[in-house]
């Protein structure tokens, strides 16, 4: 089985996990930008974590047979402190980075003023970069949250296709699925699905244009969520291939309409000599596998 | 001829085979490298005052074939005592030369014509004619990476198709010449001269052969990656800032690896091709705007986009106070490769001693190899060979192994 996690906050995670995720057969990822937990108070956080996200951490990935890849922008929560917000002036450049595949997680926190504005400029940057957009859905009040998201992609023009709406639930996939984007759903123990409901969900909707994601973070989270919800697919019916469909070939048909979505093979983990900027993950000697190649 | 030349806008390049000319009975004859050389180093002064006349890009010659029986140390020995005349006329008459490697002569390879010009202490006249079809048929490198290892040394450019193993000039498409990516090294290297097909049996069908060669040209240009390598290079012109976007992608658009796959594989020496494309890109900055876009390129790039930056340095020549930080920057870091392409030719030229001491010191312990350090044969001095000694002690302490290039810095001196 071949697992594609189109998102997952490795930056937070473990070697043991990224060894665990390369035997559950995970082979690549996507990294959205988000809030770290403790807030941000300036502009250079936000650039320096971009960097880790397109240097370090793809470095890492690799390491492990992993391929990373990453989607970037200023996220709904912090769009609403006037320190972040000016990140969005040094956004273009990053967007136009090898493994950016896509702008995100955009969308709503609280559904503020800010938020509307910093959701419209970004939309506004995929157009320019011609990348898809990764949407976050609120906590709170996600069904009006998700509802105003569907507008403002609508109002903004954006190709329903290139648009993946994240974090969905049950009270949420009809209106997605009718809107033409993309559907996510976060394998989130406790705060959003479990693999039982997503089950339940992917018999009752069908396998098209749907994607299961970890979002292991920092909180209490699995990256082996995606392996489960595999698992139980199998045992409620589902055959090889709409597993696949929904582990692999959603999330790179998706992906891919950015072009720049690297899935050549990797070796797996082993104690190698790689290095990036001189710092090895496995404190080998030099030689770098290259992540980029 | 001169005028008229400059009325219709051609080049021209000043060959000189000299076929029957010098010797009616024995063809090419005699060569730099056969009894009788000095008439050809005479031959060649002539030529080197004709395209000084006629404004010529260069003048291009070949060393000759071995006559048989012939020593190849007096050969190689009449080039060396020969040369300096001929380089002499060239520096003189403000004329470049262009040594064109030739299958079957005592220089037959581009190998031993950048081994003959280090012998003669790399004259800054003495430039390289490649014909491409050469390439393809003795070059175990291909034709692309043979122009961009010859690269600001090229002068000439012969254009032709050829079978491996086989000195037949063919139309394109008879031979096995990658005809898109030849194109595509040169428009990386950024070579401003003549490039013109050479298919001198060719001639009692000249106007339909000539179409032809536009033709296959034309269509090899079209193709990517070359294609999209000038179109961000005028894109770029018309609006510098757009380089923030396009040098991000040049890896994803012309490719990776090393330049000279064979020698540097992991491209330490002599870059790699999306450096190449890169320094293109930054050429096509205006001058002033290097002062602010150089350091925020760098700051915003990722490793290979930093990379290209610092190999681009030498050629951009921006004012120390800008360059430097950057060196300096690049070499904190422990990536070899940034620290292989910090410690080139600008750095060469401008990092204070101190720095650069520490440069070498740490190319030697990390692994970046010494061919990668400009000018540190004229540059090593006591206290950077005494910093050397006590690594190696270090080394030999520890049980390890001394890196050659230590025993280089202590004794090449």
């Amino acid at each position: 089985m071949r697992i594609f996690d189109p998102h997952i906050h490795m930056t937070s995670r473990t070697t043991n996990d990224y060894e665990a995720m390369y035997a559950a057969g995970v082979r690549a990822v996507v990294e959205p930008a988000f809030w770290l937990g403790q807030p941000r108070t300036c502009v250079g956080s936000f650039t320096d974590y971009f960097d880790s996200l397109i240097g370090w951490e793809r470095f890492r990935a690799a390491q492990f047979g992993i391929r990373h890849h990453c989607t970037l922008a200023l996220n709904p929560k912090e769009a609403n402190d006037p320190r972040c917000v000016p990140v969005l002036d040094a956004l273009p450049r990053y967007l136009a980075k090898d493994g950016v595949v896509a702008v995100g997680e955009v969308g709503y926190d609280s559904m503020t003023a800010a938020e509307d504005d910093a959701f419209a400029r970004q939309l506004q940057l995929a157009t320019e970069h011609d990348l898809p957009v990764l949407v976050h859905t609120p906590h709170r009040d996600k069904v009006a949250g998700t509802t105003r998201s569907l507008d403002v992609i609508r109002e903004a023009g954006l190709p329903p296709t290139r648009v993946l709406i994240d974090h969905l639930t049950e009270l949420t996939v009809a209106a997605v699925r009718e809107s033409g984007c993309w559907m996510g759903y976060s394998l989130y123990p406790d705060t959003k699905m479990d693999p039982p409901r997503m089950t339940k969900i992917l018999l009752e909707y069908g396998t098209e244009r749907m994607l299961v994601n970890s979002a292991a973070d920092w909180g209490r989270s699995d990256p082996l969520m995606t392996a489960a919800t595999a698992r139980l697919m199998l045992e409620a019916g589902f055959d090889a291939s709409d597993v696949d469909t929904v582990l692999w070939r959603n999330p790179v048909e998706f992906y891919a309409q950015s072009g720049r979505l690297n899935l050549e093979p990797l070796p797996g983990p082993e104690p190698g000599g790689a290095s990036f900027a001189g710092n090895s993950v496995l404190r080998g000697t030099r030689d770098a596998r290259d992540a980029t190649k | 001829m001169a005028s008229r030349l400059s009325a219709l806008g051609l080049a021209v390049v000043v060959e000189t085979g000299a076929r029957y000319l010098l010797d009616p009975w024995t063809k090419h004859h005699p060569t730099l490298v056969s009894d009788g050389w000095l008439r050809r180093v005479d031959f060649l002064r002539r030529a080197i005052r004709v395209a000084a006349d006629l404004g010529a890009e260069c003048v291009s010659f070949f060393s000759g074939a071995l006559p048989p029986g012939t020593d190849p140390e007096l050969a190689r020995t009449r080039l060396i005592d020969a040369l300096p005349q001929v380089i002499e006329e060239a520096v003189a008459r403000g004329v470049p030369l262009g040594l064109e490697p030739e299958p079957g002569h005592v220089v037959e390879r581009l190998d031993d014509a950048l081994a003959l010009r280090a012998a003669l202490g790399e004259p800054e006249t003495l430039g390289i004619t490649l014909d491409v079809g050469h390439c393809v048929a003795v070059e175990t490198d291909d034709a692309a990476t043979c122009l961009r290892r010859a690269g600001k040394l090229l002068v000439n450019v012969q254009l032709d198709d050829m079978p491996r193993g086989v000195h037949e000039h063919r139309e394109f498409g008879e031979g096995e010449l990658d005809l898109p990516a030849t194109l595509a090294a040169l428009a990386e290297i950024g070579y401003p001269g003549l490039a013109s097909v050479e298919l001198p049996r060719h001639s009692h069908a000249a106007p339909l052969i000539a179409r032809r060669a536009l033709t296959a040209l034309q269509r090899a240009a079209a193709t990517a990656p070359a294609a999209w390598l000038e179109l961000a290079v005028k894109e770029i012109r018309a609006d510098p800032a757009r380089v923030r976007a396009l040098l991000p992608a040049a890896g994803r658009e012309v490719g990776r690896g090393s330049l000279c796959p064979s020698r540097d594989p992991q491209g330490l020496v002599h870059g790699t091709v999306e450096d190449a494309a890169r320094a293109q890109l930054l050429r096509a900055l205006p001058p002033g705007t290097l002062a602010t876009e150089l350091p925020e390129l760098y700051r915003y790039g990722d490793d290979a986009e930093k990379r290209g930056v610092l190999r681009a340095l030498p050629d951009l020549d921006p004012a120390p106070e800008i360059g430097l930080p950057l060196i300096q920057d690049a070499l904190r870091t422990n990536d070899i490769r940034l620290v292989a392409a910090a410690m080139g030719e600008y750095a060469g030229a401008h990092l204070d001693q101190h720095s650069w001491r520490h440069g070498v010191l740490k190319c030697v312990f990390v692994g970046v190899p010494l061919a990668a350090v400009a000018r540190w044969r004229e540059r090593v001095d006591a206290e950077l060979r005494r910093m050397v000694t006590d690594y190696a002690e270090e080394c030999r302490a520890a049980g390890r192994e001394v890196a050659p290039d230590a025993h280089r810095l202590l004794g090449g001196a």
